[in-house]
């Protein structure tokens, strides 16, 4: 269980609020680049961190995250028109540049001063690795840009999808730290899925139901290790890596590509899923970006909102003859929607309060004590938190074989760090 | 027309969750298994914990004692519970954990081994007491800090 102060300080990230400050420490995932596909488009509205805005390409290729709203009768600029590098209130003309600066308002005498006097709060918006990412925070406190190896290799190598997931950012991140629920809810998954079938240690998997977990702090986060028997009184580990605040990396299957998740609040009750997938050292081939565009692995089939097709509103299309015959162990299709449908079951804002936490929930309860240390320490002594320097985004998770009496933290040290045409450690 | 699940998990549905207690305190059993450690078990035992107790066999194989100096029988103490902790420090010798954890693996006790202060200890000295906790922990935790256990054991309704 958790105290309910202590779930609202790291559940609500508002602006003002403890977590939200130190969201705003971080460069977070905004939009897909597909979304603002070319200059002059149509602009884009997105909720992040509880607060409004709009997002748009101007006429130079340049990208503006602003404020929705006009500042003279509070239209949405959503309606607006991208044009001649800037973003136009189609109710009196106001327009906006990037940075939010109103730089024509029609109704004032032509060379008025009065558009200088009004500004729209803004946020940079930068491109890399076919995402946009925003920094919501203070200027003097804007950390390097993203160096997440997903967003810096090279276009061939990688894909990001995003789903809106109806419930809070920390009931979907605790999903992807909570190991142990992999054996149940999924376990139709690993033989019959593309993106995961066909690797060595699946049978490390199905022969050994019962792994063991060990829970390590690392720099930027933790390690959640599953171990498992394997051959010769050798242990097979699958290490997550969590880095705080919102992301995680599922351990890899043979060639197959890393991947992983951003879980980034659009208010207390939602969040955005990002699933990202690349491989270190090579192009990901058709079969893979078939499989990811058809929802396949951590990726779901979506409408042009980005909201899964399986969703609440139609009970996520769940087969109950499916599940009967053990095509899926929970009757809803797909990883993530399995995933998705019991964390948004659970409502908005779970009561922790009421939960009943075991031994194998440690990998949560550390990464709950975590949050609540940087939030505080970032509160009450300006300490930032851990996860924006650019070591300790240069991460994978590793899934490897070692001798019964080693700690992975220490031997498997290397498979843990992102190092550009090195291979990931997979079995 | 809204699904079921489109109605039943809206905010306005949390207020007809049921409100009575879903659970009894459980039996946990906080064992130091070193001297480093029992400094740390110690400093805990002295906070109020509804269902949470806590022994050192720090001496081991001298008998095992509480915070009180009584002597008590690890076996037995293990074997009673629904949970053991078993804490140790890195370097430390977790002799006990072998007894502990055999006398919860005949009573089907769960266990957890809590490495603590890892931070600044050599690897040698983490492999060491890793290798001693590893056969006998369900679930194993390395964590740096030791007030740790104390916001693990909360998680818990120790």
């Amino acid at each position: 269980m958790l105290k309910k102060e202590h779930s609202d300080l790291i559940t609500q990230t508002g602006p003002g609020t403890p977590m939200g400050q130190l969201f705003r420490r971080y460069w977070m995932p905004a939009l897909l680049a597909e979304e603002l596909p070319e200059n002059d488009c149509p602009p884009v509205r997105i909720k992040l961190l509880s607060e409004r805005l709009v997002a748009f390409r101007d006429t130079q290729g340049r990208y503006g995250l602003i404020d929705e709203f006009c500042a003279h009768r509070g239209v949405s600029l959503w309606f607006g028109r991208n044009e001649d590098c800037g973003l136009r209130c189609p109710y009196h003309g106001w327009k906006y540049d990037v940075t939010g600066q109103c730089v024509d308002v029609p109704s004032e005498p032509e060379g008025s001063a009065f558009p200088n006097r009004i500004k729209l709060k803004n946020y940079p918006l930068i491109e890399r690795g076919g995402v946009l990412w925003t920094y919501m925070g203070l200027p003097e406190t804007q950390p390097q840009p993203p160096e997440w190896e997903f967003a810096t290799v090279p276009r061939t190598h990688t894909i990001t999808t995003k789903r809106f997931q109806e419930c809070n950012w920390l009931q979907a991140l605790e999903g992807g730290i909570d190991s142990s629920h992999v054996s149940f809810l999924h376990r139709s998954e690993l033989n019959t899925d593309p993106l995961f079938w066909n690797a060595r240690a699946n049978q490390y998997n199905f022969n050994d139901l019962r792994p063991v977990f060990e829970v390590v702090e690392s720099p930027g986060g933790l390690y959640i290790g599953a171990r498992r028997n394997a051959d010769d009184g050798n242990y097979y580990w699958r290490i997550t890596q969590w880095v705080m605040p919102n992301f995680t990396m599922i351990p890899p299957r043979g060639d197959h590509p890393l991947h992983g998740h951003f879980w980034v609040p659009i208010d207390d009750g939602n969040c955005w899923a990002w699933s990202y997938e690349y491989h270190p050292t090579r192009p990901l081939t058709e079969e893979e970006l078939t499989a990811v565009l058809e929802g396949k692995g951590i990726h779901v089939k979506t409408d042009a909102n980005y909201r899964p097709l399986a969703n609440k509103d139609n009970d996520y299309l769940i087969d109950r003859a499916g599940q009967k015959a053990g095509k899926t162990y929970s009757g809803v299709h797909g990883i993530a929607m399995q995933d998705a449908s019991l964390q948004e079951s659970m409502g908005p804002v779970v009561d922790r309060t009421k939960e009943n936490l075991v031994s194998t929930d440690n990998g949560i309860i550390m990464a709950r004590y975590r949050l609540l240390i940087a939030v505080k320490a970032l509160a009450d002594k300006g300490i930032a938190p851990p996860g924006i320097e650019a070591e300790h985004q240069k991460v994978r998770s590793a899934s490897i074989i070692l001798p019964p009496n080693q700690p992975f933290k220490e031997a498997a040290k290397d498979a843990f760090v992102a190092r550009p045409a090195v291979a990931p450690v997979s079995v | 027309m809204e699904s079921e699940s489109a109605r039943m998990s809206s905010r306005e549905e949390a207020r007809f969750r049921i409100q009575d207690p879903n659970s009894r305190p459980r039996v946990i059993k906080v064992i130091a298994l070193d001297a480093a450690s029992e400094a740390a078990v110690r400093r805990l035992a002295a906070k109020p914990w509804q269902s949470a107790t806590f022994l050192s066999a720090a001496a081991f194989p001298r008998a095992a004692t509480d915070f009180s100096g009584q002597s008590k029988d690890l076996t037995k103490e293990a074997g009673a519970a629904d949970l053991v902790v078993m804490v140790a420090s890195p370097g430390g010798e977790a002799h006990a954990a072998s007894v502990i954890g055999e006398a919860c693996s005949a009573k089907r006790v769960m266990t957890t081994g809590l490495l603590i202060g890892a931070g600044a200890a050599t690897e040698d000295a983490v492999s060491r007491t890793l290798s001693q906790l590893r056969p006998w922990s369900l679930m194993l935790v390395v964590a740096d800090p030791d007030d740790y256990i104390a916001d693990m054991l909360t998680a818990l309704r120790a």
